[in-house]
């Protein structure tokens, strides 16, 4: 039986959301910020009666999330954070349902601190790489944290992709790791041994440290792979955990992809926030005519220096046009390696700069969302 | 042939300074001065005859492996005794200072500019500008660090701060002496200020090299003049 503070602080959140959604809101934030304030105990209280698995890492949180409220589903009602709403008030929201499981994606910095309070069953670590470094300051900071926190939880079962030294370091003194492999691939900022500070030895993307850090003993070996279809892979592994079916998945489904007509042009929006979504997003199919749309708000990383930690050489020979508020950050950026761009203020001049029917649109987050949500 | 030695970026490399490097390659391009940009790893000996030598910002660990690395045979110090230009960025400012202070206590640096760093009590992160002597425009870039760099009497502050932190202490940003530069101007610095990258590139030749317009280079420093926060 929920406490009458508890119950009471619900009804609220719950009447809060409502009122938000009617003025076309999607609701999450203020009910969940709202229930943490009267009750700030409520992530600990709800989840005490769920299942609670979490979903965390620089890249893929929200598709793979997606993804695993899909499998889980198989054994029950499932709710779920909404898109990207990964922050505490998000969880908050999530945990209010009556659902006897909770598939919540957590921002890695946030993740620490949810796992202590909600003693989730299962906990999945995709990867950490640099991004918004305003906020993270250093990747290894991030792991520092995982790592103290993940040695704790030993009620929980971690499926930790280990190909990612951080992640590895993270649960390498965890007590229930499903560690998984998929054979290996470089890291950008792999140098060095999270856990030991020893230059790190790479071949062919397998690590190995003198320390006894290494990728090449894994609970469980998959082949390699785009990181759509090895996200997809790590969901089954959690499924697997929690006895759950596996699905198959299109690997367009977990991508952060969607199409939209603008007129008679068909835009393909991807989500590019960071190098290593960038170089992800760089090697795909990429039409004739692109559109780099770049933002630096505060989710987006309010500096750009990382575009300098990329290479941007398949755009050559295509049809550049940039725009966003740090639109010229990145034509700089493009021309110092020989690609020339035109660049304007909005989107929706630079789709009328296209020329074929079919684009391609690389997005920083903000962006993303604006224009395809 | 202009020497460009970008070192240890697989260490030095978290804040896309490795950028500094490509800029330089590229503005002596536009004068058609060949130049050319080696990426020397941590496992490489360091050549001793480059014109520029770049180091970047770094995560804890990867700093001391780079200073100890550029201890051995000390090729920077050598190269740089002989006038060779040597641009640094926030930790790499740190290794050519004299110390800087990890968990683990003091670690003396290369020495190369009589700087000394200890830990701040909290972390300066954000735009900054800084005025120095060297430009008519305010310099800008990004900061993210919680060294506090007092200087020495053998260097003089790189500029004034006019926004931001950047040494974190008595409104100055970076150090130098003679054709070496420490500032904690991320951005990367040189392509947000061209006019900083022209400079090295005449201190690496030793001659006055032409000026030259590449309007979507000014366009830019001169834009992100005006949104600094």
């Amino acid at each position: 039986m929920a406490s009458p503070r508890l119950t009471i602080a619900i009804f609220l959140a719950k009447s809060a959301s409502m009122a938000s959604r009617i003025i076309g809101n999607k609701g999450e934030t203020i009910s969940g910020r709202i229930l943490l304030s009267l009750e700030p105990e409520a992530i600990s209280l709800l989840a005490q009666k769920k299942q609670v698995i979490l979903i965390s890492g620089t890249n893929g949180k929200t598709s793979t999330t997606r993804a695993i409220a899909a499998i889980v589903r198989q054994l029950g009602e499932v709710s779920t954070s909404g898109s990207g709403s990964n922050l505490s008030w998000g969880a908050a929201h999530a945990l209010m349902s009556k659902a006897p499981y909770a598939v919540l994606e957590i921002d890695e910095l946030h993740l620490p601190t949810v796992i202590a309070q909600t003693d989730p069953a299962v906990v999945l670590l995709l990867n950490l790489t640099r991004d918004q470094l305003h906020r993270m300051h250093e990747v290894k900071r991030v792991s520092d944290r995982w790592h103290v926190e993940c040695t704790e939880a030993s009620n929980t079962v971690f499926v930790a992709d280990i190909d990612d030294p951080f992640i590895n370091y993270a649960v390498v003194n965890a007590t229930n790791v499903v560690r998984v492999s998929f054979g290996g691939r470089p890291h950008p900022d792999g140098a060095v041994c999270p856990r030991c500070g020893s230059y790190l030895k790479w071949k062919s993307g397998n690590y190995s440290c003198t320390c006894g850090l290494t990728n090449k003993i894994s609970d469980r070996k998959f082949k390699k792979g785009s990181a759509a279809m090895r996200n997809a892979i790590l969901a089954n592994v959690v499924g697997e955990v929690l006895d759950a079916k596996p699905m198959k998945f299109k690997e367009s489904e977990l991508e952060r992809t969607i199409s939209k007509a603008f007129g008679d042009k068909t835009a393909h929006f991807r989500l590019t926030k960071n190098p290593a979504s960038w170089t992800e997003a760089l090697q795909a199919d990429i039409k004739q005519d692109v559109i780099l749309v770049l933002n630096a708000r505060q989710v987006d990383g309010i500096d750009t220096s990382w575009l300098w930690d990329l290479s941007f050489a398949p755009l050559k020979g295509k049809r550049i046009i940039v725009c966003g508020e740090r639109g010229l950050d990145m034509a700089y950026r493009l021309h110092v390696e020989g690609i020339e761009s035109t660049v304007v203020d909005t989107f929706d001049q630079a789709i009328v700069l296209t020329k074929n029917k079919e684009v391609s649109v690389l997005s920083a987050y903000t962006a993303f969302f604006e224009l395809v949500m | 042939m202009l020497e460009i030695i970008r070192i240890h970026n697989e260490l030095l490399g978290t804040y896309g300074d490795r950028g500094n490097a490509d800029v330089l390659k590229f503005r002596a391009g536009l004068r058609g001065i060949k130049a050319k940009v080696t990426d020397i790893s941590y496992t490489d000996a360091l050549p001793k005859e480059g014109d520029i030598y770049l180091l970047g910002g770094a995560e804890d660990a990867a700093q001391i492996l780079s200073l100890n690395a550029l201890k051995k045979g000390m090729t920077l110090n050598k190269a740089a005794d002989k006038g060779a230009v040597l641009l640094a960025i926030c930790a790499g400012f740190q290794i050519v200072g004299s110390s800087y202070v990890t968990r683990d206590g003091q670690i003396t640096g290369l020495g190369l500019l009589d700087v000394a760093t200890n830990p701040g009590d909290k972390r300066l992160v954000g735009d900054i500008a800084i005025e120095s002597e060297f430009f008519d425009v305010p310099l800008t870039g990004f900061e993210n660090h919680s060294g506090v760099t007092t200087l020495g009497t053998d260097v003089m502050p790189f500029g004034a701060v006019l926004s931001g932190n950047g040494n974190g202490i008595n409104g100055v940003d970076g150090a130098i002496s003679g054709n070496v530069f420490g500032t904690y101007l991320h951005g990367p610095i040189l392509a947000r200020n061209p006019e900083f990258a022209d400079l090295l590139l005449e201190r690496a030749m030793g001659i006055q090299i032409p000026h030259v317009t590449d309007e979507i280079a000014d366009h830019y420093a001169k834009w992100r003049r005006t949104v600094i926060k």
